[in-house]
């Protein structure tokens, strides 16, 4: 086999992941959308009454003015990053100090509680909206199963890949959910914030997003981490000799660590914060890393040792070249020229990023269909764009906030200025 | 290629089993001795997925667990371990299948009690509970538990 051609077109693969990491970013988006338009359409605005994190200085009252609400919303905001900060840091700390069980234990905990309460209380809203005659023994059952069975993909990645990337979404669903049911202000300069707050963790050199990369790849680590991770692009033509190098790059991907917290919003005193840290299938790590101490012996049938040592050090250069999403490593493989051909590593997108991009386009929903197709575009736009720096840059990029700005940027054009050109263009029927 | 001992690289093929090429392209007498040809992932990841030693503790905790009122866990477990159903017994770890078939069953047989009786449920209605039908029904329970204000 030729050594040097290159695979089937670098478009062909790079397209493939990219679709590979849209495709669940879109469903995610589409059953919120189909959630919001199905429970809340009576309430729009006013939302429930419920204090949380996100409405502790101030709690939205349709009758105040704008300006009051704006700065009710910007207050919240604050408080909402502050805390975020803190448990960010609170995390980075916890990593210094090695407790990764314990972060393990904190993730299987909260995605228990998102699976089982949140989840339970939509499935409750949707059967009290729907009326379906479905009894208490069964419904408790299923969602234990559901929930049970979540918890072991999330926290264990010995599951099939399809279920843990499902329960993810899954999650990411519930959460934005009930984020979405924030008020309006309040969620709209929330997303704001949170775009700035993660740009500046994660490019800011004091940030902790920046810290917790750092100590992972300085220790050679694994960050624990809810993260999204797409199937990897298998290259059919890969040199043998090549694709058994070329994996061993995979142990240097480092998983860029969800510090996104996401609040549960609680009536009781559930203050806990889903800080998703935990990486899920991460067998492809696992397997990454056996291949790695394995290498040398499993190349030894293949490839001499001479090229086997050759490649190592260049593998450890790599290390620092890593190209992460923040809130979720994308590791995109390097193409080994000489030794084999470029396969890329799986894309990871944090289950943070989902989450807000999510609670966009659900309030967009909350508006008008005509904003979520916009807000959608925008986001899908501005997540194509932050791959496209990420290959550039190839450093850890924060992946919240092209999408969200250009999400809010179009969500405003479209209700303040598109929606009024076209309900004119089509009740005098000049156009669609 | 080398010629290597076979156990020898059934262990770190098993163990590199990113790439399923370069398994196949290793493996002169490879993972599986009866089938020196082909190499056969046990779970439906394929070589992402677990080793034909790992996937045998996986499907008997798996198995054991579902015994605990969890028919979709037997349900993912199946799914998970599909190519070692439809495999016709040689080719995988006898003890593998045993599992994997068990899980199999238990699903299939729990899931008709409960539908049976979900159905009972729903299609009788009041005419065959009476009014323990709205003492059971979930939306009822709900409201009166006041379940849905919880969070």
């Amino acid at each position: 086999m030729d050594q040097n051609s290159k695979p089937k077109s670098v478009l062909d693969s790079l397209g493939e992941e990219i679709v590979r990491i849209i495709t669940p970013v879109s469903i995610c988006m589409l059953l919120v959308v189909i959630l919001i338009s199905v429970l809340n359409n009576d309430s729009d605005s006013s939302g429930p009454s419920f204090t949380s994190i996100a409405t502790y200085a101030y709690t939205e009252n349709s009758s105040d003015s704008n300006w009051d609400k704006l700065k009710g919303a910007l207050l919240n905001a604050l408080v909402f990053v502050v805390v975020v900060t803190a448990v960010t840091f609170l995390l980075v700390l916890l990593f210094y100090f090695r407790c990764t069980k314990f972060l393990k234990y904190y993730m299987g905990f909260s995605s228990f509680l998102v699976l089982g309460f949140m989840g339970g209380e939509i499935s409750l809203f949707l059967i009290g909206k729907f009326r379906v005659p479905i009894d208490c023994v069964t419904f408790g059952l299923s969602l234990f199963n559901f929930t049970v069975v979540g918890v072991l993909a999330v926290f264990m990645s010995k599951t099939a890949i399809v279920v843990t990337q499902g329960y993810l979404v899954v999650i990411g669903v519930f959460v934005a959910y009930w984020f979405a049911l924030l008020p309006e202000w309040t969620t709209w300069v929330l997303l704001v914030a949170m775009a700035l707050y993660d740009l500046a963790a994660v490019l800011l050199p004091g940030g902790p997003l920046r810290l917790l990369v750092e100590l992972a790849i300085s220790r050679d680590e694994d960050i624990p981490a809810l993260v999204y991770e797409a199937r990897p692009v298998v290259n059919p033509d890969s040199v043998p000799r090549g694709a058994v190098v070329q994996r061993r790059v995979w142990r240097e991907r480092r998983e860029n660590d969800d510090g996104s917290d996401d609040n549960l919003d609680s009536r009781s005193n559930l203050n806990s914060t889903v800080n998703s840290s935990l990486e899920s299938s991460s067998g492809l790590e696992r397997l990454g890393d056996e291949n790695a101490r394995n290498g040398v012996d499993v190349v030894d049938g293949q490839v001499s040792r001479a090229d086997s040592e050759l490649a190592a050090p260049l593998i450890q250069h790599r290390i620092n070249v890593r190209m992460n999403l923040q809130e979720g490593g994308s590791s995109d493989d390097f193409a080994l020229e000489g030794i084999g051909l470029g396969s890329s590593g799986a894309i990871k997108l944090g289950l943070g990023d989902f989450i807000f991009y999510s609670v966009l386009v659900a309030r967009a929903a909350m508006y008008d269909f005509m904003t979520v197709y916009a807000c959608y575009l925008a986001i899908v736009a501005g997540l194509g764009i932050t791959l496209m720096l990420l290959a550039f840059y190839q450093k850890a990029l924060p992946a919240l906030p092209v999408s969200v700005l250009l999400g809010v940027l179009f969500y405003l054009l479209t209700r303040l200025l598109l929606e009024t050109f076209v309900v004119q263009c089509s009740m005098n029927l000049l156009m669609f | 290629m080398e010629a290597t001992p076979s156990d020898q690289t059934h262990n770190t093929a098993a163990a590199a089993n990113h790439s399923s090429v370069a398994a196949i392209s290793m493996s002169a007498a490879n993972t599986n001795h009866r089938n020196p040809l082909r190499v056969d992932w046990p779970t439906i990841d394929g070589p992402l997925g677990l080793t034909e030693q790992d996937s045998v503790d996986h499907a008997r905790r798996f198995f054991k667990f579902g015994f605990l009122f969890l028919p979709w866990l037997w349900a993912v477990n199946c799914f998970y371990f599909w190519p070692v159903l439809r495999r016709p017994g040689s080719n995988s770890d006898p003890e593998l299948r045993r599992y994997v078939v068990g899980s199999s069953i238990g699903f299939m047989v729990f899931t008709v009690v409960l539908s049976t009786w979900a159905l009972t449920f729903s299609i009788g209605g009041e005419l065959l509970f009476g009014h323990a039908w709205d003492k059971l029904v979930m939306y009822n329970v709900a409201e009166k538990y006041g379940l849905t204000g919880l969070i």
